[in-house]
């Protein structure tokens, strides 16, 4: 599909882009105009081409075909470094970060001011400081902090403040929001409607469509490596928006009725630790319990201290009535209690290692005689859950870091299942994950619920919550602060009572008013 | 359970694939370089260095130096590499194999001939020759759980935790030895059969090079055995799994619920045991129990490991990989031995071998990565 030729200067012009891989054609004739003063919505689902006519843009990939070029003149780069110069500038989900050095530094990496051949702290620091002030991020990101100390969210923050000290014409943001609080998003926000307004032609890849409703001018939809719909997103409904992501209807999604029953599984009374304050909650044998609330609210950890792998410092912890005692994960899972961290990639797989070998390590000593693994019994097993959940992978012997995101999260849900826990935690569960397998995942969690299985469900993706829960709680600050149950947990309410303390003003469209001295900041990640 | 089949299809197609590509995925493609790299070798010793001139390259081929001299002077690094395998697999690193070498060779040679610190216990038993073999290895078990100790509960690196161990299990073996003199055990030839008893000596097979068939090396039955035994812990095993998933990403692995602790010091002490064994052996082989045995065998055995395919970052490796690297650095060294390279030389080939092993390592690394990548672009 091609657009009329416009003559707005500025506009970064793609033209007929092809790009294969071994085994498959990642883009096929993409053409599309990026105007300055607009911000495009880049669509689909994992593996429809976003990224890598990302990465094509951004000097990653080289084209196999077509042409890239702004006011006439055709890019045609061999790094990023050209695409910077050119004007252009990529932000990735994982930004590169400096672990030793702090805020100021991480963002003038490279072009540090120096006064008599060292550097220039007071001018750096005061430097940061304005720029940071001017778009609002002073108070979410305190310059003195180390790199390794900063959140996801901060260090795209950092990342950004890099793209904007040079002269940018051209700016992309890969899924910036998915570790974002919606604090977080709405200064994004902001601060992309302003750089729109300043002339820079913006790309924004997500898969949050009442996000890019509420922030794109154009939303270009890519299925497959084609370029299905490029249109102006006030005529486009959600519910086109995802037909022409996956070309089915995913109405049913949320569908959960709730099943809990009225034994309790998991009671955890007067909880403290490094980061707790206090917490007690429960959860019924065939509930869903959605743990809500900002980034940095403590509730991956509150996952970790159950499941043995931080400290506990006081409170009770029972499950199915029998007071828990664990300092060691393995621990918790004899117990009964299944994990499915947040971070899949660092913390839930072993990436270079087969699906067989990473789906049935919880397992091991159920699939063992005398310490040998029983191997037929263990292709059994793992194979039923691969089925069950529908993991695309071409064996089991298939590395996992090869499967796309979604088959890689259903690979840590199959080790639970086969684990067969009293209590599941799943962490974020969908995080990166396309919209099909998304719906996938959903339905298993239900579907688990059902069969009685009492599930801890920590998400910062509001309609998830909303849609799945039986019961809400909020969490803040590592307290929690409200209890809600399914019927009367809306947006609102549970937004309050993430931020109670901190945040009492918003405005009519729920953006709220920066007001620094309010706010608590948000060091650790949640 | 009737349905794994179905389940996944794609399997049993790419699986499938016809005779060639099912024994190359038997065998590996990174064994298979290997096994190329011995042919190679092999090639170059015998016909290359005719065709230059050199003298020697033509006694390669006889049974004297195939099974006599190749095929013992393997055993020690090969047992060595073999323990040092599991560790590296595990992302650590065990520098420390050459002491406890030592420490074996002479806590042996002691209890044998009642001689030195231990073996002046009066009240053990002398003159036995299990009983001296098994303390050996106990005492590399020792070290391995010291070892295991300062790694999971002292937290030190693996590196240098061992480095420290190198230099205190190096001079442990001094003290154990009387007044840090070897302990000869040329009295004992039960003992000395170890290294000098041949299984099969009566097989009908023809004289090669003008030397007769001369039977296995007991000493090459023994690395035979640990081989197998090592692969089968690494491949059939939950402490085998363990291992590879500890290396591929500890915090993962911890979180589905590996005893991290527990499985490091179990690989200690297996390493260690191992270790302990070729010190046994190296005393059956110089017929003294010395505390120099073991010195400067870690940075061999090390080097098998890395080209024998094992990830510098672990996760990755196999026993089988690291016993064919044995066998092509066995043949080098053999063979440069023949054509009168002296041992500077050797040693200078030694360290760049290395280097070129781990380059390589880290090369196939990327490539893999960048599979990743690309895979992951996709997306």
């Amino acid at each position: 599909m091609s657009e009329e030729e416009t003559t707005l200067p500025g506009t970064l012009k793609v033209r007929h882009i092809s790009k294969a891989f071994p085994n498959v054609l990642a883009l096929e004739d993409v053409s599309l105009d990026i105007r300055p003063g607009e911000i495009l919505a880049f669509m689909g689902e994992n593996g429809a081409g976003k990224s890598t006519l990302l990465k094509i843009i951004n000097g990653d990939y080289r084209q196999d075909s077509g042409t890239i070029s702004i006011d006439d003149k055709v890019l045609s780069f061999t790094n990023t470094r050209q695409a910077r110069e050119a004007g252009i500038r990529v932000i990735y989900q994982e930004p590169e970060i400096v672990p030793g050095v702090d805020v100021p530094e991480n963002i003038w990496i490279g072009e540090l001011p120096k006064k008599y051949g060292v550097i220039d702290r007071k001018a750096l620091n005061e430097r940061a400081e304005t720029r940071l002030k001017e778009y609002g991020f002073d108070s979410v990101l305190p310059i003195n902090l180390m790199g390794d100390e900063l959140s996801s969210a901060q260090r795209q923050i950092v990342e950004i403040m890099r793209a904007l000290k040079r002269n940018v014409r051209v700016l992309a943001l890969d899924e910036p929001t998915s570790s974002l609080t919606d604090e977080e998003v709405d200064r994004l926000f902001t601060l992309v409607k302003r750089l729109r307004d300043e002339g820079v032609a913006i790309i924004y890849v997500s898969h949050r469509i009442n996000e890019i409703k509420r922030l794109c001018d154009r939303i270009a939809i890519l299925r497959d490596g084609k370029l299905v719909t490029v249109q102006a997103a006030e005529d486009m409904t959600e519910a086109d928006i995802v037909s022409a992501m996956v070309g089915r209807d995913l109405s049913d999604v949320f569908e959960r009725k709730p099943s809990a029953s009225d034994r309790e599984v998991l009671r955890v009374e007067h909880l403290y630790s490094n980061w707790h304050n206090d917490v007690s909650f429960h959860i019924n044998a065939g509930e869903v319990v959605g743990f809500s609330g900002l980034i940095g609210a403590g509730r991956s950890e509150l996952a970790k201290v159950i499941f043995g792998e931080d400290p506990k410092i006081g409170g009770k912890i029972y499950l199915d009535g029998a007071e828990l005692n664990v300092s060691r994960p393995d621990q918790a899972i004899t117990k009964g209690i299944g994990f499915a961290p947040e971070d899949r990639k660092r913390e839930g797989l072993i990436l270079i290692r087969s699906v067989l070998e990473n789906a049935s390590l919880a397992i091991l000593d159920q699939l063992t005689r005398f310490h040998v693994v029983r191997s037929k019994e263990e292709r059994s097993v793992v194979g039923r859950y691969v089925e069950k959940l529908n993991v695309r992978t071409p064996s089991l012997d298939q590395e996992v870091g090869k499967l796309s995101g979604g088959n890689q999260q259903k690979v840590v849900l199959a080790r639970w299942l086969a684990a067969k826990p009293k209590v599941l935690i799943l962490d974020e569960p969908t995080r990166g994950i396309d919209v099909g397998a998304k719906a996938e995942i959903y339905g298993l969690i239900d579907e688990m619920a059902n069969e009685g299985l009492g599930i801890m469900f920590i998400s910062s993706e509001m309609p998830e919550i909303l849609g799945l829960a039986d019961r809400v709680y909020v969490m803040q600050n590592g307290r929690i602060t409200g209890e809600l149950s399914g019927s009367e947990a809306t947006e609102e309410k549970i937004l309050e009572l993430a931020m109670v303390d901190d945040l009492t003003t918003f405005d009519a469209e729920g953006i709220p008013e920066l007001e620094p001295e309010n706010e608590d900041v948000e060091n650790s990640e949640g | 359970m009737s349905n794994e089949t179905a389940t996944i299809p794609a399997a049993a197609e790419e699986e499938g694939d016809g005779f060639f590509h099912r024994l190359v995925a038997a065998i590996g493609v990174d064994n298979l370089t290997l096994i190329f790299a011995i042919f190679a070798l092999l090639f170059l010793i015998i016909f290359v260095s005719g065709w230059f001139g050199y003298e020697g390259g033509d006694k390669f081929m006889s049974w004297q130096n195939l099974m006599n001299s190749l095929a013992t002077a393997i055993v020690i690094v090969g047992l060595l590499a073999i323990g040092e395998t599991v560790v590296i697999i595990a992302g650590a690193l065990d520098i420390s194999v050459g002491s406890i070498a030592s420490i074996g060779s002479v806590v042996a040679a002691s209890f044998l001939v009642g001689a030195g610190t231990v073996g002046m216990l009066s009240f053990l038993p002398t003159g036995n020759v299990l009983f001296s073999v098994v303390m050996g290895m106990l005492a590399g078990v020792i070290c391995g759980v010291v070892n295991g100790f300062i790694v999971t509960v002292l937290k030190v690196n693996p590196i240098i935790a061992t480095l420290g161990t190198l230099a205190a299990f190096g001079g442990i073996a001094f003290l154990i030895a009387p007044e840090g003199k070897p302990v000869g055990v040329m009295t004992q030839p039960q003992f000395t059969w170890l290294a000098q008893g041949r299984f099969m000596t009566d097989l009908p097979i023809p004289p090669m090079g003008n030397t007769a068939w001369p039977g296995v090396p007991v000493l090459t039955v023994i690395l035979l055995v640990v081989v197998l035994v090592a692969h089968f812990l690494m491949t059939y095993t939950d402490f085998g799994r363990a291992i590879y998933a500890i290396g591929g990403n500890d915090m993962a692995a911890r979180l589905a619920g590996i005893n991290l602790n527990r499985v490091r010091m179990l690989m200690y002490m297996f390493c260690g045991m191992v270790a302990g064994l070729a010190g046994v052996l190296l005393t059956a082989r110089t017929t003294s129990g010395n505390p120099i045995n073991g010195v400067g065998l870690e940075l061999q055995a090390i080097t098998a490991v890395f080209l024998g395919g094992a990830a510098t970052t672990g996760g990755k490796g196999t026993v089988i990989g690291t016993f064919l690297a044995v066998i092509l650095v066995g043949i080098l060294n053999n063979g440069m031995n023949l054509l009168g390279f002296n041992t500077f030389v050797q040693r200078v080939a030694l360290g760049m071998l290395l280097i070129a092993a781990v380059a390589l390592s880290q090369w196939r690394q990327a490539r893999a990565e960048r599979v990743r990548t690309s895979i992951a672009a996709q997306g």
